[in-house]
């Protein structure tokens, strides 16, 4: 049967030869992968040949929302954005909040995909069924927040934009692609794979509608669950705090990173907590038809921001030996305009600092240098000076100059920051993420840590603990629905895809939906050459204990990691080397 | 008489008061057909702003209305057996939140006394008072 | 023994919204033991989260000294 909550047309625009057509939605796809996550990988899959260059038009840059995209579904006004990676050569999809979802979703698009490359700078706009290419090289070398600032002027405030910074258009392979400011597709280089294709910036607004079944009931009983469950005390903390909350947790929890991860925790922490960044909050705002409104607008004396993350206040506070609280908020903003992904422009930062103090390279800062930390993201946006270097991230940097035993990424991708010594899980989380080193795959740390009698330091359970939330996240990410609805269950997903589609989902459904979708982005990866050899333990965590905190004493035999990977492959069905049977492969 | 109110300090911008309000009356989840407009917005990236469109109860479309279309008790009520979409009350609103189509006036009926959107609105930033 | 207690998040609901309150506990007692002294049974609370004494994390069954600071926190996921 036909399901509904989609526009069932994808907007497919052809930058070389400046064309856009529409063609339905691949509904057979769509019953198994749903959508956002899922479906985009699926695509993918499917339309990229092995093999092909992320920065070449060869690759496709989609954008995906899924069925539940524009309904009151609560956090369900995520976008998918996946591509190609140019920062590891896996599959990689980003998860960007805000509004333009939703926008995509009423111009009358499940999703829009691009193809091929322009020949100078451009933009689109899209005015649901009129797409127009725009010429931007007034914007090309702009900040992504002038950028924004001068399109939405043009346009109007209720037009959805965007767009890169100097990052994505100089191809630094941690650029991302920013919208409403301060939100971002953040990680594996998504912003780069945009400026690889000349696109500044995409200027969306939908004036149609998404239709369910008995639209009046459900948004009835929607009403019901969004208070009742959505607004749940153990969710709305998210409003009250942020992911600031996060911070004394890990912090007692002894996986606070410190310095490069040479230790994790800071006696500082107070000096950057949620009590120190929420007395400058002037507002809040959340995506499109988000219930629980995460986001903390800030200000402080020179700096503004939506935000910041636990994972930005992380790397640029006690993980670059920094706390004050400006600086880390000015560290977000300045990230933010040059379109750079917080992690791994941060992680990259630290570690040069360290690279520095262990007279290895001279990158010229060290940890606690707050005033050079903003320097040189601007440097590195631009490939400037020692930017130059910097901009090449971690992995690429050990291998030019050295200091291997403190580099912190998987397959390129820089190490957030969750201290694995202190939770053993998450050093399988990941080692087998499907982008690289990924904290929103299997979030280890909530099973492990944050659990009153399970064990962090041990490598027992482990694999089948990093499956089950692997599982979970998958699925949900595929509907999509943002992680800080943490109440949802299967049941709750399962109920929530029937009321909108029309057709009866089962919780059995959504498991076999989410393991799908980890095997189908795991096929991806392995058609690139992927194995287990790059499902890799950086060497600092087996080599190193930790000096302080719950976890002192703590690091990862490379037997317990070995042993946590063959678990972990064997739920999976997949053989000791980690590849997928080509019997699994074809039922994808 | 009731009528609604907003704390735009209290609003996140989800919209959803748009959503509800259009599944309510148009049968689908369409916020440029709705009967309510609440937007936030980061001016320039620097001041988060609204733009609060919502039916005040004010009854200038009615008075401005030149052939009698408009009533208002407890709520709005446009006969659209008589209105010709002149487009009088759009232009006099002064909260910008009428909207013409299809030469017929829409204007917010606060759902007979039982805003769907007050219901919806995560926050409580809308009320009903 | 006197021990202090502070509870995080939705767990606040067990002191009527206080943060932090002292309390008389058994000698050597266990951190399980201490939260059911203040009426916390954590196995019958769903998102149960973890327990740190003096702000490191130890295991529910971990047992405490006089003069601890013990933290209940309940479960949070996100990034």
């Amino acid at each position: 049967m036909t399901m509904l909550g989609y526009q069932n047309k994808v907007l497919r625009v052809d930058l070389t030869k400046k064309g856009a057509t529409t063609e339905p939605l691949r509904m057979d796809w769509a019953e198994k992968y749903i959508g956002s996550k899922g479906l985009a990988i699926k695509y993918l899959y499917e339309e990229l040949k092995p093999g092909i260059d992320p920065l070449s038009p060869d690759n496709k840059l989609l954008l995906m929302t899924g069925p539940m995209t524009g309904t009151p579904i609560p956090c369900s006004g995520k976008l998918s954005i996946s591509a190609k990676s140019p920062a590891t050569g896996t599959i990689n999809d980003c998860s960007i909040g805000g509004h333009s979802a939703l926008q995509i979703k009423y111009a009358g698009y499940d999703a829009i995909i691009f193809d091929g490359a322009l020949k100078e700078p451009g933009y689109l706009l899209i005015e649901d069924g009129n797409v127009q290419f725009k010429d931007a090289s007034e914007l090309w070398g702009k900040g992504s927040h002038e950028a924004e600032a001068t399109l939405a002027e043009k346009y109007g405030h209720d037009y959805s934009i965007l767009s890169i910074g100097p990052a994505g258009e100089n191809l630094v392979t941690m650029a991302c692609i920013n919208s409403d400011y301060y939100r971002q597709a953040g990680r594996g280089g998504i912003g780069a794979v945009m400026g690889s294709k000349k696109l500044k910036a995409i200027v969306i607004k939908g004036t149609g509608g998404v239709k369910i079944p008995n639209i009046v009931e459900n948004t009835k009983k929607i009403t019901e669950i969004l208070r009742e469950d959505t607004l749940q005390e153990d969710n709305t903390f998210i409003y009250d705090y942020g992911t600031t909350a996060f911070l004394e947790a890990c912090s007692d929890g002894g996986i606070l990173p410190s310095k490069n991860f040479s230790d994790a925790t800071d006696e500082n922490w107070t000096k950057y907590n949620g009590d120190v960044l929420l007395e400058k909050r002037v507002g809040k705002r959340g995506c499109g038809s988000c219930g629980l409104g995460c986001g903390n607008f800030l200000k402080f004396e020179n700096a503004t921001v939506e935000g910041p993350e636990y994972e930005s206040i992380a790397v640029a506070g006690p993980n670059a030996g920094i706390d004050d609280p400006e600086a880390i908020v000015k560290f977000n903003q300045i990230a933010d305009d040059m379109g750079l992904d917080t992690i791994s422009a941060g992680d990259t930062i630290n570690f040069a600092m360290e690279m520095t103090e262990k007279g290895v390279h001279d990158f010229g800062i060290r940890f606690g240098d707050k005033v050079k930390y903003l320097e040189y993201l601007v440097l590195m946006a631009k490939r400037e000076g020692v930017g130059a270097d910097l901009a090449l991230g971690v992995k690429k940097l050990t291998e030019k100059y050295g200091g291997e035993d403190y580099a912190l990424h998987v397959k390129g991708l820089e190490y957030p920051q969750y201290e694995p010594r202190g939770s053993w899980g998450m050093s399988l989380a990941y080692a087998v993420s499907d982008r690289g080193a990924c904290h929103m795959r299997a979030y280890a740390p909530n099973e492990e840590v944050f659990a009153a009698s399970i064990p962090p330091y041990t490598a027992e359970g482990k694999g089948e603990m990093v499956y089950n939330l692997g599982v979970f996240n998958a699925v949900k990410f595929s509907l999509c629905i943002c992680d800080f609805w943490a109440t949802l269950s299967y049941e709750r997903m399962a109920e929530l895809m029937t009321l909108i589609t029309g057709r009866e989902w089962t919780e059995q459904e959504m498991k076999e939906v989410g393991a799908r979708v980890l095997n189908i982005a795991r096929a991806f990866n392995q058609r690139e050459g992927f194995d287990r050899k790059d499902d890799t333990i950086p060497k600092r965590l087996v080599n190193e204990a930790l000096q302080s905190g719950a976890a002192a004493g703590q690091k990862i035999p490379q037997e317990a990691f070995e042993d946590m990977l063959d678990q972990y492959y064997a739920v999976l069905g997949w053989d000791k080397n980690g590849m997928i049977p080509d019997d699994m492969i074809c039922k994808l | 008489m009731k009528r609604l109110k907003f704390a735009k300090s209290k609003c996140i911008g989800c919209q959803l008061c748009a959503q509800a309000c259009s599944a309510m009356h148009e049968g689908e989840y369409i916020p440029s057909k709705a009967r309510i407009n609440i937007e936030s917005y980061y001016d320039k990236g620097g001041e988060l702003k609204y733009k609060d469109s919502f039916c005040i109860l004010c009854g200038i479309c009615k008075k401005q209305c030149p052939v009698g279309a408009i009533t208002l008790e407890e709520h709005i009520v446009v006969d659209h057996t008589i209105c010709i979409g002149c487009g009088v009350c759009e232009r006099a609103c002064p909260k910008k939140v009428i909207r013409i189509r299809d030469e017929k006036s829409y204007i917010c009926d606060t759902c007979d006394g039982d805003p769907a959107c007050v219901k919806i609105c995560p926050q409580n930033a809308l009320t009903f008072e | 023994m006197k021990i202090t207690i502070q509870l995080r998040g939705s767990l606040t609901k067990y002191f009527q919204g206080e943060k932090v309150r002292s309390v008389e506990v058994p000698d050597d007692c266990t951190a399980e033991e201490a939260l059911k002294t203040v009426g916390i049974d954590w196995t019958a609370i769903r998102n149960f989260g973890f327990v740190a004494v003096n702000s490191r994390r130890v295991m529910i069954y971990d047992r405490l000294k006089e003069g601890d600071e013990l933290k209940a926190y309940p479960k949070i996921s996100g990034g």
